[in-house]
Formats: C-alpha cells, structure tokens, sequence
C-alpha cells in the first residue's frame, strides 16, 4: 500500500477526532472508507473472489454504514451543537500523542510494509481517542468504525490478504454492530432529548 | 452424527428466533420458547456429554467445531444456564412493562433476541478457529446489548451503550492481534484453517516470539473486555444490573466464561512459542486486579443485582488466576469455580425476579429483610450468596482452595498468598451482604404481595442446590482425572 494513501487514510482519521459537525465526521469515516476499498480493489485486481469481497465491504463501509449514520443524525436533530467534551487542541494532543507512542513503540509485525503497520495502529488509536473524547453517540460510532478501518488496513496489507470467510465475516459484524449502535443512537436521543451520551451518566457506584 | 447434532442444537435456537413472531399471543411466544429451549438444551447435553465421556480420546472434529473436554463442560454450563433462563423469562415479561419498542411486539423482541443470542453463546465453545470465534464474540455483543436495554429507561440504555462501545472497542484491539497473529503463522497454506486450534498448536514452536507475544496481549487484553476483566471492566457492573435478571444470569454465568475459554485456548494453543513468564503474568495480572478491585464493592452495601454483578467480577478473577497458575490442580479448579458459579450465580439473578417485584425499590437499594417477607426468596438468595462466598459445602470453597494449591504447587507463594486475603476479605463481603439481606432492617415503604413467581424460584434453589452439593462432591475425584488431562492439552 502507498505511503501518500496510508498518510491520506491517518489524515483523516485526525480531522475525525477534530471536527464538531457530526455530518462532517460522517462524511470523512466514508472518505476513508473510500479510500481504504480503493486501495483494496487495485491490490485484489485479478482475483475475481477478491475482487467481489473487496468490492462489497467498499459497499458497506463506504456507503451503507455511512447512509446509516445519515439516518440516524436526522432522527435525532440537535437545537445547537453538543458541548464537547475537551477542547479541540486538547483532543489533537491527546490523539497526537497516543499516536506517536504507538507508532514509535511498535514493533515489525512481519508485514514487510511498515507504513501500513504504522497506520493501521495509528487509525486504532485515533478511534479510540475518538470514542473516549466525544460526547454525542455518532461521534463515538464513527470513532468505533475509525478503529475497525485501522485493523481493515492491517488487513488488506497481509500478503495474500485474509481469507474471505473472515473478512465477511468481520464486515457483518460491523455492519450488526453499527445497527445495533444506531438504534441505540435514535432511543437515547427520544428518552434524553439528545444524542449526548454524558447526559446518561447515572450508574455510579 | 456428531455434526448433526451440533446442526441441528444450532439450528433450533436460530428458528424460534423468526417464528416467534408468527405466534399470535404473548403466551404462545412464551410456550414457544421454553419449547425451543427444551429441545436445545437437550441436544446441547447429549453433546456435551459424548464430549466429556471421550475426554481421554483425541477430540472430535468436523468442518468448524471440535468437540473436545473444555467443549463439553461449557457446553453444558450454557445449556443449564440457557434453559432455566428461558424457563423463567416468562415471569419476567409478565411484569416487564412495555419494553423498549412497545408493549405488543416485546415478547418478540425479547424472545428473538434471547434465541439468538444463546445460538452465539452454545457455538462458541465449540468452535475450532480463533477467526471464527471473534466472530462470534462479536456477534453476541450485538444480540445481548439490545437485551441489556430491554427495558428502554435511561439506565438500561446508559448501561447497553457502554457494553456496546467499550467491548466493541476492545474486540477490535483483538481482532488487530488475530491479524498480527495470521501473519506471524506465515504462507504456510491452508488459509482460514492457520488459525484453527490445532493448527496454532503445531505452528507455535516455530512461530516468531516476538511478533506472537504481540498478538498473544492484543488478543487476550481484547478478549479481557468482554470477559470482564479488570480494569477493562467498565461496562459489567452496569450490564448485569440493568439487563432483565434472565439476561443478567445469562451474561454472566454462560457469555463471560465462554468468552475466557477462547482467551484460555489461545494460551494453550500460543503456549509454547512465548515463555511461561509472560503468559502467566498477563493472567495473573488481570486475576489479581480483578480480585481487588471487585472487592471494596462488596463490602458496600449495593442493590441486589449491582452486588453480583461485581462478584461475578471477583470469580473472573479467580478464574484468571487458575489459567495463570496453570498446574492440573489449578485447572480442576477452574472447571469446578465454572460449573459452580454458573449456577449460584444465574440462581442469584433469578432471584431478582420475585425481589424486584415485591419490592421495586430493591432495584436501587440493596436487599433487606428477605427472611421476613418471603421465604422462598430468601432461600433462594441464601443458597445463591452462601455459594458464591464460597462458604462450605459450596463447591466454590474447593475450587478456590484448589487455585490456590495449584498456584503453591507452581511455586506462585506471594500471587497465591495474595488472592487468599483477597478471597478472604471477599467472603466477609459477601457475608455480611448476605446477613444483611436476610435479616437486616426493612427498607420503608413496605413490599407487595409474594409473587407466583417466589415459588418457582423456591423450586429452582432446591434443584440448584442439590446441583450445587453435587459438584462439590465431584470436586474431589476431578484432580488427575482424564478430563483434567484432556483441558490441559486443549484443543489440539
């Protein structure tokens, strides 16, 4: 996989965790989507399985997991923007600095393509960063999904690829859990009138 | 044969789930399911118990599952666990209000959910590749949080969207592993099946140490989430506290442990290509953490759910420190401390259900005054916390004593001598919360009347603790058995 596609992916995954429009952070998680399926199809160009594997989760990741996300920002319309959490340049060091631990401490993983490696745990670490730091339930389903692109590039990086069962296997379950998260998103927002999820914070010990 | 059995024990659960919402009444959904749940339970056990039986024989295999020891008593444990819940799901819905999507459709939702779910939990053991079974973890993360929410009031959907983001999140730190891990196996062919057990097993003398430890902590430390590990913990004491007592039983007595056989099967399959060091202290780690953190949370007076919840984060614990020490004594006492909570604890959460009736405050207040106001739920509850004290003749009392003994035994003094205090000042916890919900003051605002649903609970803490003695007498012929054998060679 290209350095420049690895950078764009990693790129993106920083103005995730930076924006406050929900709509923005949607747009960008299927960017990258995009981007990752691309990057996927020209290495499986010649494998008709792959091919149609590769081709589908660029359906899923790119289009309907987005589309769902869509949905869900439209059912649960908010009057202003959700107070973040931390500050904008609060939550770039704290994801800057988590990436550059990462990267700096990680071993070869046997890849043979360290910028692959390198992204691949810095989008992990860039979704998790997303999903501790916001505050509305779509940002912390895009954080999730950021997370999940990080290991897909790890994924499409192994020589050979991954067996098919797997990667379709993987995508239904992203594609139940995205569903399952969005319902989620829809009854949060009906019991507390947003989809802030600090505003749940009642369980404590 | 063999894999007709496992087809078909699937398969049944996997077709209640759609014609449940053929049926026409909420009382017909209900026969439906413990119907359903009748003949997969029964399918389960004979599996189960051609699996234990063959214990000294090489384990049996088909196209994904491999039905070995471990197979067979998990198995068993999700079938109990499964059919008692089912059992008494009817109770629960009775009463369960309207639901998150409505009074008319929640029998369906609910019993849909429920059969699914179990489908997840009863292929999970059973499943013979590291892949397929992340799969399927994940998968119950998606099935089981919609039940955790249930109810639709904002603690339940607070306690199913933190179960939601944070196991996701850490399944997606263990599925990076399994990438790391498939890589490090190497083009030796064979695709998929590089991760089947067996296949780890061979391929884990040569496999690169460095890369494997690598993946062998993404893996277990993802898998922690979900197993409940602390300090990964986060979403359990909320989960099991909101979730309908059937669920919260299911959660922890059936998912967390079949979640920690996948994590103990990659140690035994991953094994010998790490040092014993390494391996051991991941699990002794999260063992003894678990042990102290779940302890101060015992000694506070907590509500009746919200209290076992963070027992079950205690045995997790114990648990971890079994696979840790790792000795045969250490691993009967795994499977007895398994077999053993399952059922005290899932009769602890059924409990939940006469108590919260009578008395809905005990959803927020902890228990008090049981033995004065109904005395089948406090048998039950009795029976429930005395065993997962630990208190003699419970056969939690022999499995903690056997982890221990197995943890001198790998000369482990300081770890062993450490989680004796800490089981000991857990038992006092337990104790004293037991005490006090027996026969401490009764909370003000009085309680209703005793529920039809006390008897059947009556009924069932009978039955468990028969179940319960006689697993504490089996304890005894389990060290150096062939199953125990059997567990210590794994999958393989």
């Amino acid at each position: 996989m290209s350095a420049t596609a690895v950078t764009a992916l990693v790129v993106l995954g920083f103005a995730i965790v930076v924006v406050r429009h929900r709509s923005l952070a949607i747009a960008l998680v299927g960017a990258q989507a995009l981007l990752l399926g691309i990057e996927a199809l020209s290495i499986d160009s010649g494998d008709g399985t792959g091919m149609a594997v590769a081709g589908a989760i660029l359906l899923v990741r790119a289009a309907v997991l987005p589309a769902l996300l869509v949905l869900a920002r439209r059912h649960s319309r908010e009057a202003a923007l959700v107070a973040p959490a931390t500050a904008m340049v609060t939550r770039l060091v704290i994801a800057g600095i988590a990436v550059a631990i990462a990267v700096a401490a990680l071993p070869p993983l046997g890849l043979g393509d360290r910028a692959a490696e390198h992204g691949a745990v810095a989008l992990l670490c860039l979704g998790i960063a997303t999903v501790v730091t916001r505050r509305p339930a779509i940002l912390q389903i895009v954080g999730g999904i950021v997370a999940e692109n990080g290991v897909y590039l790890l994924a499409v990086a192994v020589p050979g690829g991954l067996p098919s069962v797997i990667e379709l296997g993987v995508l239904f379950d992203l594609a139940l859990v995205v569903t399952v998260s969005v319902a989620f998103t829809r009854k949060i927002h009906e019991e507390v009138g947003s989809s802030d999820v600090d505003l749940l914070r009642g369980l404590r010990d | 044969m063999t894999e007709a059995l496992v087809i078909a024990m699937l398969a049944v659960p996997l077709a209640a789930a759609p014609l449940v919402a053929l049926v026409p009444t909420a009382r017909a959904a209900d026969r439906l399911s413990v119907a359903a749940a009748l003949v997969t339970a029964a399918l389960a056990l004979v599996l189960a118990g051609l699996a234990i039986a063959d214990a000294p024989d090489p384990a049996a295999r088909g196209s994904w599952f491999v039905l070995d020891a471990a197979a067979g008593v998990f198995l068993a444990l999700v079938a109990v666990v499964g059919l008692a819940s089912a059992l008494v799901s009817p109770a629960y819905l009775r009463h369960a209000g309207r639901g998150w999507i409505g009074a008319r459709r929640s029998h369906v939702f609910y019993y849909a959910a429920f059969h699914v779910f179990w489908a997840v939990l009863l292929a999970l053991p059973l499943v013979d590749n590291l892949a397929l079974a992340w799969i399927l973890v994940e998968a119950s993360t998606a099935t089981s949080a919609l039940l955790v929410a249930y109810s639709g009031k904002r603690a339940a959907l607070e306690a199913g969207w933190k179960y939601v983001v944070l196991t996701t999140l850490g399944l997606a730190i263990a599925l990076f592993g399994i990438v790391v891990l498939f890589v490090a196996v190497g083009p030796g062919g064979g695709g998929l099946a590089r991760l089947d057990w067996s296949a780890l097993s061979d391929a884990a003398p040569g496999l690169p140490r460095q890369t494997t430890l690598i993946a062998f902590i993404l893996i277990i430390v993802g898998l922690a989430t979900k197993v409940g590990w602390a300090p990964v913990h986060n979403w359990l004491p909320d989960a099991h506290s909101e979730a309908p007592p059937p669920i919260s039983a299911m959660l922890s007595a059936a998912l967390l442990p079949t979640v920690l056989l996948i994590a103990w099967r990659t140690e035994l399959a991953l094994g010998p290509a790490l040092s014993g060091g390494a391996v051991r202290q991941l699990f002794l780690g999260f063992g003894l953490l678990s042990l102290a953190i779940a302890i101060p949370f015992l000694w506070r007076p907590q509500p009746w759910k919200r209290l076992l919840a963070y027992s079950s984060l205690e045995h997790m614990g114990i648990l971890a420190l079994g696979i840790g020490f790792g000795t045969p004594l250490a691993i009967a006492g795994v499977v007895v401390h398994v077999v053993g909570h399952g059922i005290a604890k899932s009769l602890g959460f059924y409990t939940a259900i006469p108590l919260l009736r009578q008395n809905p405050g005990a959803a927020r207040l902890p228990a008090r005054g049981l033995a004065r106001t109904n005395a089948s739920t406090a048998v039950a509850a009795a029976v429930s916390l005395v065993a997962l004290a630990g208190l003699p003749p419970s056969p939690l009392f022999v499995s903690e004593v056997m982890v221990l003994l197995g943890g001198m035994e790998a000369g482990l003094l300081l770890v062993a001598a450490i989680a004796a205090v800490l089981l000991a000042l857990g038992f006092l916890g337990l104790a004293h919360a037991l005490i006090e919900a027996l026969l401490g003051g009764r909370r003000r605002g009085g309680t209703g009347p005793s529920p039809r649903s006390a008897r059947a609970v009556g009924v069932l803490a009978g039955v468990a603790a028969v179940a319960l003695v006689a697993v504490a007498v089996a304890a005894y012929q389990l060290p150096g058995s062939s199953l125990v054998e059997a567990l210590m060679r794994g999958a393989a």
